[in-house]
């Protein structure tokens, strides 16, 4: 007498026949997860000649040519704090929400293949993509600021848990930006070409390298719609807590939009689970 | 047991929904009962095992599987250029079991691809036939009730099409086999009953050398 057994949509046991499986759904998810994230990592750190090294060089770069413009029109400070400091802070938290968001947002299209595996679920593989990013992005952090403070320049952050909240803010507003966006340009790839348009001048809106707190109302106002400027702004005043921030800042602003994202983008994946997979 | 019931398919394109591939397509594949499908190219035979095999969905009607079925053997799916075939292979296994079993399953499926070092080469390097030696050895590295193979062997040189013959020899006694192939032989050796496509239909065929005849004889005409 065989047992019935029976298979969700993605083809795994429910919860019912598990004991025929051997496998409860949770711990699939949690094998996929893992396997998932080694694979990627050493995709994203050994796929070509010293890939991990321009991981980190990247940002390093982008920082030293921004500083280089700065030095040359003598500005020595911003807002109060070190011109370096504020750059850099900027820089990493921009970068912790552009690149979670781009790598999640790509996750579909990149891992399309392991859908051939039934255990894969296409929302794998973007939160895998988002949460390995984020360890990345604390190396190149760390690399950053240890860099930073060889230099002779003071990088230890007055209020720690401050800066831990902006960044973790951050990396939540890309992971639900990726999310969203992931979906919505599989089911209308043209939206990824709009999408890549609006994107382009985010670094600069966001206040990476013009202090919005210099920016005149009412568009001071307007720029402060951005929930990135929020999170760079809160990151700053974090690191030095005499920093003039933009009035407005509202950290629960950055993770009211945060939330509110990933919400609507696991929705959009628990709606399109079959359309996902489907050619 | 498969019990496939009354499914439709077709591919979305650029212009829209495209024409019917599949059109109401029932059977009940019962267990251990190993089927060939045959038909001409283009008619939807790797569709509907992508649809067996949970790959993908149907536009209309369903697939109950009451079984534990394969992916599709032969697939280039999941192999990442970049990584190593040892690294592919540990990825699989991750996915499918615990954490325990993959000692012996890495060295199963070395054993069984016989590609020597190149198994810790990236698989970009690596000639078709000895990405469907790795990707076979990954199918038969765990159990299944039922084993899906389109065209698996075809890029194989002789001694792995005999390595594979042996395989699936050996699986007929306590599993499944749903196989594509446009050589008789393959399928006379290892298939009792038949599927022949045509024209989005699918008719069941108790013996493969029926199917294999009506497929024949669609073709005279």
């Amino acid at each position: 007498m065989s047992i019935q057994t029976k298979l969700d949509a993605a083809g795994q046991p429910t919860a019912d026949n598990s004991a025929r499986f051997g496998r409860p759904s949770l711990l699939i998810t949690l094998s996929v997860w893992r396997a998932l994230f080694l694979r990627e990592a050493l995709a994203r750190l050994f796929s070509g000649r010293a890939t991990w090294f321009w991981l980190v060089a990247e940002p390093v770069f982008s920082v030293a040519i921004m500083l280089f413009i700065f030095t040359v029109i003598r500005v020595r400070t911003v807002g109060g704090i070190d011109t370096m400091l504020w750059l850099m802070v900027g820089m990493l938290g921009f970068f912790m929400f552009r690149r979670t968001g781009t790598q999640a947002q790509n996750a579909i299209s990149a891992n399309r293949t392991l859908f051939t595996y039934r255990q894969v679920l296409p929302v794998d593989t973007a939160l895998v993509r988002a949460a390995l990013e984020a360890l990345l992005m604390v190396a190149v952090a760390g690399v950053l600021l240890a860099g930073a403070a060889l230099l002779g320049h003071s990088v230890v952050p007055a209020n720690p848990l401050a800066v831990l909240e902006a960044f973790l803010g951050l990396w939540l507003a890309g992971l639900g930006f990726g999310l969203v966006t992931s979906v919505v340009i599989e089911l209308v790839p043209e939206l990824g070409k709009v999408l890549k348009l609006v994107m382009a001048p985010l670094m600069i809106v966001s206040g990476v390298m013009i202090p919005i707190s210099a920016v005149p109302q009412p568009y001071q106002g307007w720029l402060m719609l951005n929930p990135v400027a929020h999170g760079l702004e809160a990151a700053r005043l974090g690191f030095a807590p005499y920093y003039h921030a933009v009035p407005e800042l509202s950290v629960a602003y950055l993770y009211a939009f945060a939330l509110v994202c990933i919400f609507f983008g696991l929705a959009l994946y628990r709606r399109f689970a079959t359309k996902l997979v489907t050619q | 047991m498969i019990i496939v019931k009354d499914v439709h398919k077709r591919y979305q394109t650029d212009h829209g929904p495209g024409k019917w591939v599949l059109q109401g397509v029932s059977f009940t594949i019962p267990q251990k009962l190993s089927v060939g499908i045959v038909g001409a190219n283009g008619v939807g035979k790797s569709t509907l095992l992508r649809i067996v095999g949970g790959v993908d969905q149907p536009n209309k009607g369903q697939v109950e599987r009451h079984c534990r079925v394969s992916w599709p053997m032969g697939f280039g799916g999941g192999l990442q250029g970049s990584l190593t075939g040892r690294q592919n292979a540990k990825f699989v296994c991750r996915v499918h079991g615990p954490e325990q079993d993959i000692p012996d399953r890495l060295a199963f499926i070395q054993d069984f691809a016989e590609i020597g070092d190149a198994f810790d080469e990236p698989v970009k390097t690596y000639s078709s036939g000895m990405k469907s030696r790795l990707q076979f050895g990954l199918s038969l590295a765990f159990d299944f009730d039922v084993y899906i193979s389109d065209e698996v062997t075809s890029a194989g040189d002789a001694s792995f099409r005999a390595k594979a013959a042996a395989a699936f020899k050996k699986l007929a006694d306590h599993a499944g086999l749903i196989m594509v192939s446009h050589s008789d032989g393959t399928l006379k050796q290892f298939c009792q009953a038949g599927i022949w496509i045509q024209n989005g239909q699918a008719h069941w065929f108790d013996q493969i050398d029926d199917a294999l005849k009506a497929y024949k004889d669609s073709i005279k005409k």
